[in-house]
């Protein structure tokens, strides 16, 4: 029988949501428009009211916005980066590993070797470099991390591409007369989806780091557009005057990093077999 | 092309020799001939790693061979092109030992049994579904199974499953791995009932690699018993279990335990000495000559010819 | 090997193992029910069943070594007459491997890849190590392992499956323990080798008077070496008696069909098996009455009600069938 999910994940689903819907519904939900700047609201402390503006729950930035709406839209830009640079490395990455470890030989010697190349060069180091080249943009930030993640999963693909291929099952299917594009999309494919999953799932949480990352570098999410890099970069001069530039989409970005990464251990071990029943 | 007058699998000299990383390569089967014609079962026995799997992953192309020819229904599979060796996969299917792992775990057993009518476009559709359907009630399962995974399946069951898929495009050659072997006894029965039935219904040629002497009695017309990469003897079923001819022979069916304590505790035992030595180091002359109980000078040095001893094919000095 | 069966005397019988009204659950679900069986010295007793039949985590709570999903409720397993389920886990350490000691099925599996034969089997001997040597090697030829000096400094990967067994049985016995549990000791080795380690184990428990339980599936090795033999189904034993009665007649349905499914060298080829239709219902789905009722081409109402006792049909042979007499 299925061990059944306990309340702490349901607690760590729950927040995960909570920051999507929040991400999804920052139009809707944001009491302000955190693009809109006011000189004589600069600075102001979590639970300022003013007559004309309203209320500030989390406070304003230097600027004088809305620190709360900000953050919202910035959990906009930590889900939109996570979830497509995760799309991207996770569909090249995994269509190289199915290629390597179905074909083997020669082909899977070429693809493994380049694997072991990019990852013997620090990703950050790859993606600062790339976008000084280009130029930071929201494309750009995609593009980077995307095209610098993929190998991981392609190392987990291949691992579980040999194991799979090795099973009776796939045997069978060659005797059917399947072709090798069939055999790897509906008998390898779901077969391995597991573990990529897995390691997926981490990657997001990664990529959340790594956005806000590039973003507090002035590489990632640009001004003055939202992301939680950019205001903790922004509030990092204020931290001894307003210490919620820093501590509220700091606080953000562990929460959300911390759910995800419990996420991740918790889905390894319910579909790892070997860690099954303890 | 398919027709009369010519056995439904011929095997000749097949060898099959993995590279080994340091020293010789490891001669897994090396030198195995035999014929099986329609309508009959070769029953092929042997100890763990004798290459009595390999020989049968080799004959359905699975496994490159070193050496040799395997002919299935008059066509060539040995060096064949891609798109041969898929049309001779139509005329033989395998069954394996592992219900569990034959089956992916993501297909629906009518999605399972229906791939190979599917991918050579023979059927789709309804009249997939309804030849699905046929071929689960002929494996002895209900139609309506098919929209079910194999998780909810028993062992047996999903054997029975894996043999629909194996009867799909009516094989003239059935190989089945050590078919019984994964599954308990009152399960093993009914599937050996069923690969009976089935085999003299469509008088299919079934090759039965199996580590189980009983078993293959049960179901085979002739039986090779397999050495260390190559036959020992080749004999009728009756000839060989009557009158083993080869030392081996007769020291696996007096190692047989009989579920029978007044049979099994009258037999003579003969001991066999020593544990089977490595295909890597194969032993010089006769392979057998290290735990022979009649080892002599000879088969120490000359390796025995395969001749005809009465109605058997014996690989033995002193067979006779 | 011809042997004259120990004769079964309950007066005189004072087992090496005892275990009484053995429960184990898992969720709530009794998994072995009620589990009865005694082994004296010197004696094979053999408890046989397809899988799932609790044989093996009766094995294991003898052990008490069960997974932790299983709970044991009632029941008590005695050692010489001194009741084990009192121990503490601390007690019971002492008594695995020193009174009662335990083999598997995958010998490889079971001994440490990183420790050396001599070490492993040495271990259980509580002696100083050039002491233990001596014993080692004299255990090791016990066993049959040929050229125990040069073996003793090997590691299990050196050695093949029949030779990693010999090395657990010279380990589970060198302490002289008085019972063995042997779990399916020789289904992953080849027919020629598994004759030599039922050799081997027959004639340990006669010359050392060690205890034997041996779990198994198959009725052949039962034959081969049990004096005594319970069959089990669905966590019950259904029948229990001398090997020789029960295949000569057996009087439970199940233990009659089992025994007429296997297929042997002296049946007609081709000729059809016995089969139980049917399987064996999961654990959470237990029928109230006997459960191999649903697949008994005896069972009636009265079988479907109530649980039948096993019962005796003759000299110490249990039956637990309400029809035991109409099974041919």
């Amino acid at each position: 029988m299925r061990p059944r999910i306990s309340a702490g994940i349901w607690i760590i689903l729950a927040l995960i949501v909570l920051f999507a819907v929040a991400a999804l519904l920052a139009p809707w939900v944001s009491p302000h428009d955190p693009l809109r700047q006011s000189l004589l609201l600069r600075l102001r402390p979590p639970g300022s009211a003013t007559a004309s503006a309203g209320v500030f729950p989390l406070g304003t930035d230097d600027l004088g916005r809305d620190l709360l709406s900000r953050i919202l839209y910035g959990a906009r830009a930590s889900f939109a980066v996570a979830i497509l640079s995760v799309s991207v490395s996770l569909v090249v990455g995994t269509l190289l590993g199915l290629v390597a470890g179905w074909f083997r030989g020669w082909t899977a010697t070429l693809i493994m070797r380049f694997v072991d190349a990019m990852l013997s060069v620090p990703a950050i180091l790859l993606a600062v470099l790339t976008v000084a080249v280009l130029g930071p943009s929201f494309v750009t930030l995609i593009l980077v991390l995307g095209f610098t993640r993929w190998p991981r999963y392609t190392r987990v693909a291949y691992a579980s591409t040999l194991q799979v291929a090795a099973l009776p099952f796939i045997a069978a299917a060659e005797m059917s007369g399947a072709g090798s594009g069939r055999i790897l999309l509906r008998h390898v494919l779901p077969n391995i989806a597991g573990p990529l999953l897995v390691v997926a799932t981490s990657e997001f949480g990664l990529m959340i780091l790594f956005e806000a990352g590039l973003s507090f570098l002035g590489l990632g999410i640009q001004p003055p557009a939202p992301s939680w890099g950019s205001i903790m970069s922004a509030g990092r001069q204020y931290v001894e005057r307003a210490w919620w530039l820093t501590v509220f989409p700091g606080l953000g970005l562990f929460t959300l990093v911390v759910c995800v990464n419990v996420l991740g251990d918790w889905l390894r071990d319910r579909l790892d077999p070997r860690s099954a029943g303890r | 092309m398919s027709g009369p007058g010519h056995d439904a699998l011929v095997v000749a000299d097949l060898a099959v020799h993995y590279p080994a990383r340091n020293g010789p390569p490891v001669r897994a089967v090396d030198g195995v001939s035999f014929a099986l014609a329609r309508n009959e079962t070769l029953g092929l026995v042997g100890e763990s790693g004798c290459g009595k799997s390999t020989v049968a992953r080799a004959i359905v192309g699975l496994q490159p061979p070193t050496r040799g020819s395997v002919k299935v229904d008059g066509a060539e599979i040995v060096g064949a092109s891609r798109a041969a060796l898929r049309a001779a996969r139509a005329r033989m299917q395998m069954v394996f030992q592992d219900p569990v792992t034959s089956l992916n775990p993501r297909m629906t057993v009518g999605e399972a049994v229906g791939e190979p009518l599917l991918v050579r476009g023979i059927a789709r559709g309804a009249a997939l579904r309804e030849r699905v359907a046929g071929l689960l009630t002929e494996a002895g399962l209900r139609p309506e199974d098919a929209g079910r995974y194999p998780h909810q399946f028993s062992g047996g069951q999903r054997q029975r499953i894996v043999i629909a898929r194996a009867l799909a495009l009516r094989p003239a050659l059935l190989v089945c791995d050590e078919p019984v072997s994964a599954l308990d006894v009152s399960v093993r029965a009914q599937i050996l009932n069923l690969l009976v039935d089935l085999q003299r219904a469509h008088g299919m040629a079934c090759l039965f690699v199996s580590h189980d002497l009983a078993v293959v009695r049960h179901v085979c017309d002739r039986v090779a018993v397999m050495y260390l990469g190559r036959l020992a003897e080749l004999a009728p079923r009756d000839a060989l279990y009557a009158e083993p001819r080869h030392p081996y022979t007769r020291a696996l069916l007096a190692a047989v335990p009989e579920p029978d304590p007044v049979v099994q505790r009258a037999k003579p035992r003969v001991p066999l000495v020593g544990e089977i030595p490595s295909p890597a180091h194969m032993p010089s002359g006769c392979r057998f000559h290290t735990r022979c109980p009649m080892t002599q000078a000879i088969c120490r040095t000359v390796e025995p010819e395969w001749r005809q001893v009465g109605s058997s094919l014996v690989a033995c000095h002193f067979a006779g | 090997m011809l042997l004259a069966p120990a004769p079964f005397v309950p007066a005189l019988f004072a087992p090496a193992l005892a275990v009484h009204d053995l429960n184990l659950l898992i969720d709530g679900a009794a998994v072995v029910d009620g589990v009865d069986f005694a082994v004296a010295s010197g004696e094979v007793m053999a408890l046989v069943g397809e899988s799932g039949c609790g044989k093996s985590l009766t094995a294991h709570a003898i052990m008490r070594l069960l997974p932790d999903a299983v709970r044991q409720g009632r029941g008590r397993i005695e050692l010489d007459g001194e009741n084990l389920s009192a121990l503490s886990e601390r007690q019971m350490r002492r008594v695995r491997g020193r009174r009662i000691s335990m083999i598997f099925q995958e010998p490889q599996a079971a001994l440490d890849p990183l420790s050396t034969v001599g070490a492993q089997v040495a271990e259980a001997t509580g002696l100083p190590r050039s002491q233990a040597r001596e014993a080692v090697l004299r255990m090791l030829a016990e066993v049959g392992i040929s050229d125990p000096a040069r073996r003793i400094d090997q590691y299990p990967f050196e050695l093949s499956g029949g030779m990693c067994q010999r090395v657990m049985i010279a380990s589970a016995l060198i302490a002289r323990p008085a019972v063995l549990i042997a779990d399916e000791p020789t289904t992953a080795l080849d027919v020629t080798i598994q004759a030599q380690i039922l050799d081997l184990l027959r004639r340990l428990a006669v010359e050392r008077g060690t205890a034997i339980v041996l779990i198994t599936h198959d009725m052949g090795v039962v034959a081969d070496i049990a004096d005594r033999v319970a069959v089990m189904y669905a966590g019950r034993i259904a029948e229990t008696g001398d090997t020789a009665a029960i295949f000569a007649a057996p009087r439970h349905p199940y233990t009659a069909l089992l025994l007429a499914a296997l297929p042997r060298l002296t049946d007609v080829p081709r000729s059809r098996l016995a089969v139980i239709e049917g399987r064996v219902p999961a654990p959470a789905e237990f029928p109230p009455g006997c459960r191999f009722a649903g697949r008994c081409p005896l069972a009636d109402d009265h079988c479907r009600a109530e649980v039948p006792p096993l019962r005796d049909v003759g000299s110490g042979h249990l039956s637990a069938c309400w029809h035991s007499e109409a099974v041919r």
